[in-house]
């Protein structure tokens, strides 16, 4: 269809949302390299210096150092478990044709409708009643199960479609059902698990509520997104350390986006479900 | 998703029953295996589902603190909870919040994904940027509204810059404007986000659908709202479902990070009550009781979208 001239309102509107997209993260990173004077005078003025002061306050004020580490700890490791877990499930479900395995599917599939934060203090409870509350192995415990639901659902869907004559191929050589998973399964649906990773990826390393509550404010156990907010209260109204550290949490993310920018997209449209 | 979409007729509590015989039908699963499933379950019921049936339990119970004796309260804490005014105040910014921050994301969204599925120019550029509020942290959106919207922040020196600094204000500290602006906030972020999704649904729309219209005379607005919409009814119904979730669950984090839910009650919503009762103010009971209530009216707001967009045609 051809775009006439009545979208020019259209066009503006949508682009003002761009800017009002773009502005702000343009303001924390042209800020992360300015002093608060600067800040104010010219707010939008590109820095004059790339001076990394404001990284270096950022990160000895807030530990935000460790924190990165107590975060990548915590997101590799959940997401081990997470496949470690929702590969072999998805193979169970996909291959079975029983009905006890469709009610667990419908449960896992039911899992998108409840919100996490529902039972935050029950969880909370639970950390408590294990030992495990104030550590980050609770934490790596728990983000799994959250993300089962989706993970399970997307690799069953990616496991239907491999023909049942390749694990047969396998079979006639002697195959095991765990050597069929690890050598036919596992490699024919690297598409799906590389979107579970990425999808989980985001909502681990972003993940705030839990990480707060259950790992707390020790500076040698909190993540960053813990972290983070706490350099408003440290620095008072010392934005442009503020900011310094708010880049400092966006950049994981953002490399992984620019570098895996199409399979990103199409994995959270995908798995737009979660919460 | 698919679960949500295939039977339109079906009430939750039909698809969530399991079937009428609970074991095994005589059919082997193919070749075994089926036990790996196991695991996974078992995690699943530990973490996610158990502590989900607890809030019920605790709801039940008086219980003033993490190391206080607890009791059995049956309906107390239901009877507190309704006789205490803040509960009410957290009702009615609830209530504004989803009311006004719903459906302004979903029109504006569905609108903006038309607009990129059309493929205008610069759509690539804009579908790129539309992404940046789902891949933000919540504590990096609230840094961002934070120093948008504290006393001297971008907002009042952009005012003042203009000449408009007698409109400068305390935004996020302020009675009158703490909720509006977390419900900027849950806008702000919700669109993007959205149009994506919409976007990626009406591109699988046949074009021809759209170019009928425009032969028989109809603009891009009626083809839109009278071509288009029907078709993705469904699909705008479940967006729907998740974004009213999301807004109602999600908002406890938003409060926490950028008012703590005041001055005052003004910006004190639900969720952030169940938060606030449970660690700032241990009343454990009565968290869980708010907890309970919380979701349950996700349950009915969940049906009740179903219902308006139940696929008509």
């Amino acid at each position: 269809m051809k775009l006439g001239k009545r979208w020019l309102p259209a066009h503006i509107l949508v682009w003002t949302y761009a800017v009002l997209l773009v502005v702000p993260l343009y303001y924390f990173l042209a800020s992360a390299f300015k002093s608060n004077d600067e800040i104010f005078a010219h707010p939008f003025a590109p820095p004059t210096s790339l001076g990394f002061g404001n990284f270096r306050t950022a990160f000895e004020s807030a530990d935000l150092g460790l924190a990165v580490v107590n975060s990548a700890l915590v997101t590799l490791f959940s997401l081990a478990l997470t496949l470690l877990l929702a590969i072999p499930a998805a193979f169970a479900l996909a291959r079975s044709t029983g009905r006890l395995a469709g009610v667990v599917e419908k449960v896992f599939s039911l899992g998108f409708l409840i919100p996490t934060f529902a039972a935050l203090f029950p969880t909370f409870l639970l950390a408590a009643a294990t030992g495990l509350f104030h550590t980050r192995i609770f934490m790596v415990l728990f983000l799994p199960a959250t993300a089962l639901p989706l993970s399970v659902v997307i690799l069953v869907q990616f496991m239907r479609t491999i023909p049942p004559e390749m694990e047969e191929a396998a079979r006639l050589d002697g195959a095991s059902t765990f050597a069929v998973l690890r050598h036919v399964y596992t490699p024919m649906c690297l598409p799906g698990i590389a979107t579970v990773l990425l999808l989980n990826f985001l909502t681990f390393w972003n993940e705030y509520l839990y990480s707060l509550v259950i790992i707390g404010p020790d500076p040698a156990q909190r993540t960053v997104q813990v972290a983070l907010p706490t350099l408003k209260s440290i620095t008072g109204t010392d934005y442009g350390v503020l900011t310094a550290g708010t880049v400092l949490t966006l950049v994981p993310v953002w490399l992984v986006y620019t570098l895996l920018q199409k399979r990103m997209q199409q994995a959270l449209v995908s798995g737009a479900v979660k919460m | 998703m698919t679960t949500l979409t295939t039977t339109p007729d079906g009430s939750a509590a039909r698809r969530s029953a399991p079937p009428a015989s609970p074991a095994p039908a005589g059919r082997r699963p193919r070749q075994g295996g089926t036990v790996l499933a196991v695991p996974a379950l078992v995690w699943y019921l530990v973490f996610m589902v158990g502590p989900l049936l607890a809030i019920f339990v605790i709801a039940a119970l008086h219980w003033p603190g993490m190391l206080q004796p607890v009791s059995f309260a049956g309906l107390d804490n239901v009877r507190t909870v309704l006789d205490d005014p803040v509960f009410w105040d957290a009702v009615r910014n609830t209530a504004v919040q989803l009311a006004v921050a719903v459906p302004v994301m979903i029109v504006c969204a569905f609108m903006l994904g038309y607009y990129v599925a059309q493929r205008p120019p610069g759509h690539r550029v804009i579908r790129y940027l539309l992404f940046i509020p789902g891949l933000i942290s919540t504590p990096a959106k609230a840094m961002v509204f934070y120093a948008a919207l504290s006393p001297d922040g971008l907002l009042n020196g952009g005012l003042e810059s203009v000449g408009l600094g007698s409109l400068a204000d305390a935004w996020l500290a302020s009675p009158s404007t703490a909720l509006a602006c977390l419900i900027a906030l849950d806008i702000w972020a919700g669109i993007g986000f959205t149009a994506v999704l919409f976007a990626a649904r009406l591109g699988s729309v046949p074009d021809e659908l759209g170019e009928a219209a425009q032969l028989d005379g109809a603009g891009h607005w009626r083809t839109m709202w009278s071509v288009h919409f029907p078709v993705v009814r469904d699909y705008v119904g479940v967006v729907t479902m998740l974004q009213f979730l999301w807004t109602l669950f999600g908002s406890a984090q938003h409060v926490l990070l950028l008012t703590q839910g005041g001055p005052g009650t003004s910006s004190t919503t639900l969720s952030f009550l169940v938060y606030q009762k449970a660690f700032i103010a241990a009343d454990l009971g009565y968290s869980q009781t708010v907890g309970v209530l919380l979701f349950l009216a996700g349950l009915v707001g969940l049906l009740t979208i179903r219902r308006v967009f139940r696929q008509n045609y």
